[in-house]
């Protein structure tokens, strides 16, 4: 047994890849005991401390707090006996990590560890004189990624930029299958005055060149011409068929990945909750009764979304890969059905503006959204989304999250309720709320509140015109 | 359908052509082949024994043995064919082309221009090019990518018997001056070739293995190393096609282009050194062309930017090979996203 022993990176649970060293309990030259807490470890999960399994001093501590490392990375050195500094050395520069840890597969672990003893920690594994360009040499520090063993493809064994980055990523699976044919299928086609690709799809799509006129120089048959050919189905076949074909549209094409990108991806929860709008609906009958033309309820549930969102600025949010931004003025998104597809305009500081202001707001997008004339700095950004299909009856529906926004509120119909109200049952004029969030960034009661005030705007809508 | 020596065919397509036109004139280092020997004409039909015969069928006046002098054969062919002749002329090895440059490049690429369209130079060059034979470095080289560069000079470079006839004759027909390059170690090698009149157009590149997952493109004695790479690759499910150029001038960019936006990875492999050669001709292209479709940097498999050495082992290590050529595609295929 060596005198020496290394403290590696524990791996706690089967998903623990990396740890962080919150801080260390113990300096270089203290003695230890079995049990002794040596530092605090954190996952991504949670904090624990690192206990110590023998006896003895602590050589050398070789990992920098707050800094991330891979399971099986050597933290410190432990001398079970006194040991030299340069035992200690070699023992830090020939230490691996145990086969299958993830240390051993990070390619950045050897510069890791090698280069942490020394100050500074990244630079040092480059040899100042080594033959690499500036850049490959700037790449390699930043990934802390040891090129010692790298054979370059520039000139004079010269490493590129190129080397490092190959080297530093994962290899490809390597190419093996079923032998296959390469067997050259167009020569019976030699005859014709077309690209060998042309004839290649003739033959695929069971095109008969003779019937082609090519399109390329001196009436050369291309590989567009005979996919054109192929495109256009006999006119027979056509008329038999029992649907049509209709390619996306660029906009169908932005929806479909957008909305499943959400889908796939974003965590979705939904919470749903009916309201009561008696005290709106009476809100906007005096407003007719003084001779007014009332906001559309839609315009008023904006409104409050937008108050909400600054009461609960927790929601106010985009959702930007491990980024949450922060907004200071609700920027509510409202969703618009065109012949061409689904569109989100979207009402500016929507907490600033009155509600009939924000009506002509919206009715102005959505005319022009249904010409197609929208800007996109009209349409592009946005926290928080407002959907209602309540004009077509449907009671309630949940929505999909529309990135980078942090949530969305779908809107259900308008329904008279038998509700119990101060002991005695009464009818009650109600709506279905149903609001998704991303719980990446926001969390259930979170959530809950938002929608909690949001019914409290609803309900007691003085404040929306106030 | 005849099956001949790729030699053969040339020799057989020049008897043919000079039978069928009169006006046919064909001249060269030696091309009678025995002259002033002790075994008189014909003895040897030319040091590759491309023009045996011809002396005897056709007589000194269309079958001319000039001076060593690459600028008296190439002037010579270039002013008959101004005249009104059709004629063929010889290079014995491509490495003299700089000899004959001015004729070549200032002079017959350039006559149907500077004339305005009023007079034609329906010559031939056909010049014996490349390594492998242990000819050093002064003849083996592989000139092509130069004289490709020129406008006014197509490049042919056969390397099937069969379409060396197709090739030659459309050469031979042809208006204008073609460079017609013929590798020295190809010139054994066998194949069926079609009997009667046939013409290849140029600019028809030749699909030889037809695969999805890599593009080789190539030309000259490497089609035989592309096609056994391609062949060792589909054993292990690669599939790749491979590209015989046939004309690098006009050079067949839509067959390049289309094949690889099917399969993404671009392997050249050229037997010229690298810089300013076919190989980055080829890579341009496709960088500008089809840039989307590359799923990993063009492989250019060439010669190092050397001369041509001269002992059998280094030069053996000089040209690419099928091994390079497999290496290549499966480096491409490796790449790392």
């Amino acid at each position: 047994m060596s005198k020496l022993r290394a403290l590696t990176m524990p791996k706690w649970g089967i998903e623990m890849v990396e740890g962080t060293i919150a801080e260390w309990k113990v300096t270089a030259g203290d003695r230890i005991k079995k049990g002794q807490v040596i530092a605090l470890i954190e996952t991504d999960k949670i904090a624990n401390d690192l206990e110590c399994e023998f006896e003895g001093t602590v050589a050398r501590v070789v990992a920098d707090a707050a800094t991330v490392y891979p399971v099986g990375a050597l933290l410190a050195v432990l001398a079970m006996e006194p040991a030299t500094a340069t035992e200690i050395e070699d023992f830090v520069r020939s230490f691996r990590a145990a086969a299958g840890s993830a240390a051993a597969e990070s390619p950045g672990t050897a510069a890791a560890t090698a280069t942490a003893a020394a100050p500074p920690p990244t630079t040092a594994a480059i040899p100042k004189n080594a033959n690499i360009s500036p850049p490959a040499r700037l790449l390699a520090e930043k990934l802390g990624f040891g090129v010692g063993q790298l054979r370059g493809s520039g000139r004079r064994g010269r490493i590129t930029l190129q080397d490092v980055d190959q080297a530093s990523k994962p290899a490809a699976a390597p190419a093996a299958g079923k032998p296959v044919s390469v067997a050259v299928t167009t020569a019976a086609l030699d005859v014709f005055h077309a690209s060998a690709y042309a004839k290649r799809l003739a033959l695929k799509h069971a095109v008969d060149l003779s019937r082609l006129k090519g399109t390329g120089p001196r009436g050369r048959i291309s590989r567009a011409d005979v996919l054109k050919s192929a495109a256009t189905p006999p006119a027979a076949a056509a008329s038999s068929q029992s649907f049509t074909i209709e390619k996306f549209t660029p906009m169908r094409k932005v929806i479909a990945r957008q909305l499943t990108l959400s889908k796939s991806t974003i965590p979705h929860f939904y919470l749903r909750m009916r309201v009561r709008v008696d005290a709106l609906m009476a809100l906007r009958e005096r407003i007719r009764k003084d001779g007014g033309k009332p906001p559309s309820v839609n315009d008023y549930l904006i409104r409050a979304a937008a108050l909400a969102l600054i009461d609960v600025p927790q929601v106010n949010i985009q959702v930007h890969g491990e980024e949450i931004h922060r907004y200071k003025h609700a920027d509510v998104a409202v969703a618009v059905a065109t012949d061409r597809g689904l569109i989100t305009p979207i009402v500016r500081c929507a907490d600033t503006k009155p509600v009939a202001q924000i009506g002509s707001e919206i009715r102005d997008l959505a005319e022009r959204a249904r010409a197609g004339k929208l800007k996109v700095e009209e349409y592009a950004g946005g926290s928080f989304c407002v959907t209602n299909l309540g004009m077509f009856g449907v009671d309630e529906f949940d929505a999909i999250i529309n990135p980078p926004q942090g949530a969305i509120l779908a809107v259900g119909a308008l329904q008279r309720r038998f509700v119990e109200d101060a002991g005695s049952v009464t009818f009650a004029n109600t709506l279905k709320l149903s609001l998704s969030c991303d719980h990446r960034a926001i969390d259930g009661a979170v959530g809950a509140r938002f929608l909690s005030a949001l019914r409290d705007l609803i309900e007691k809508p003085l404040r929306l015109i106030s | 359908m005849a099956k001949m020596m790729l030699r053969e065919a040339i020799n057989k397509t020049i008897h043919d052509e000079m039978e069928r036109d009169k006006n046919i004139v064909i001249m060269g280092e030696d091309i009678v082949g025995g002259m002033g020997t002790a075994g008189g004409p014909e003895a040897i039909g030319g040091i590759w024994g491309l023009t045996g015969g011809l002396y005897a069928k056709f007589g000194a006046n269309r079958v001319i043995d000039t001076p060593i002098s690459e600028s008296c054969i190439v002037g010579a062919a270039a002013g008959a064919a101004l005249a009104g002749k059709r004629a063929i002329a010889e290079l014995m090895f491509a490495d003299f082309v700089g000899v004959c440059l001015d004729q070549l490049y200032n002079q017959m690429a350039k006559f149907r221009y500077m004339f305005g369209g009023k007079t034609k130079c329906p010559v031939t060059v056909r010049i014996t090019y490349g390594a492998g034979m242990n000819a050093a470095a002064q003849h083996s080289q592989a000139v092509y990518s130069m004289l490709t560069s020129i406008p006014g000079l197509k490049v042919v470079m056969p390397t099937t018997p069969a379409d060396a006839k197709g090739l030659l004759t459309t050469a031979i027909r042809g208006d204008d001056p073609v460079m017609f390059f013929e590798h020295k170690t190809l010139y054994g090698i066998s194949g069926e070739v079609p009997d009667g009149e046939y013409l290849l157009p140029f600019g028809n590149a030749r699909m030889t293995r037809e695969g999805n997952h890599a593009s080789i493109v190539t030309c000259g004695q490497l089609v035989r190393a592309a096609e056994k790479a391609a062949d060792a690759l589909a054993k292990d499910g690669i599939s790749c096609d491979v590209i015989d150029l046939r004309t690098t001038s006009p050079l067949d960019e839509e067959c390049i282009l289309d094949s690889v936006e099917n399969t993404g990875h671009l392997i050249v492999a050229d037997e010229s050194p690298p810089r300013c050669s076919l190989a980055s001709d080829i890579a341009g292209l496709v960088a500008s062309k089809a840039f989307a479709a590359l799923k990993a940097p063009i492989e250019m498999v060439t010669a190092p930017h050397t001369p041509v050495p001269f002992a059998r082992e280094l030069e053996k290590a000089y040209l690419p090979n099928a091994a390079g050529i497999e290496a290549a595609v499966r480096r491409s295929l490796a790449y790392r996203h």
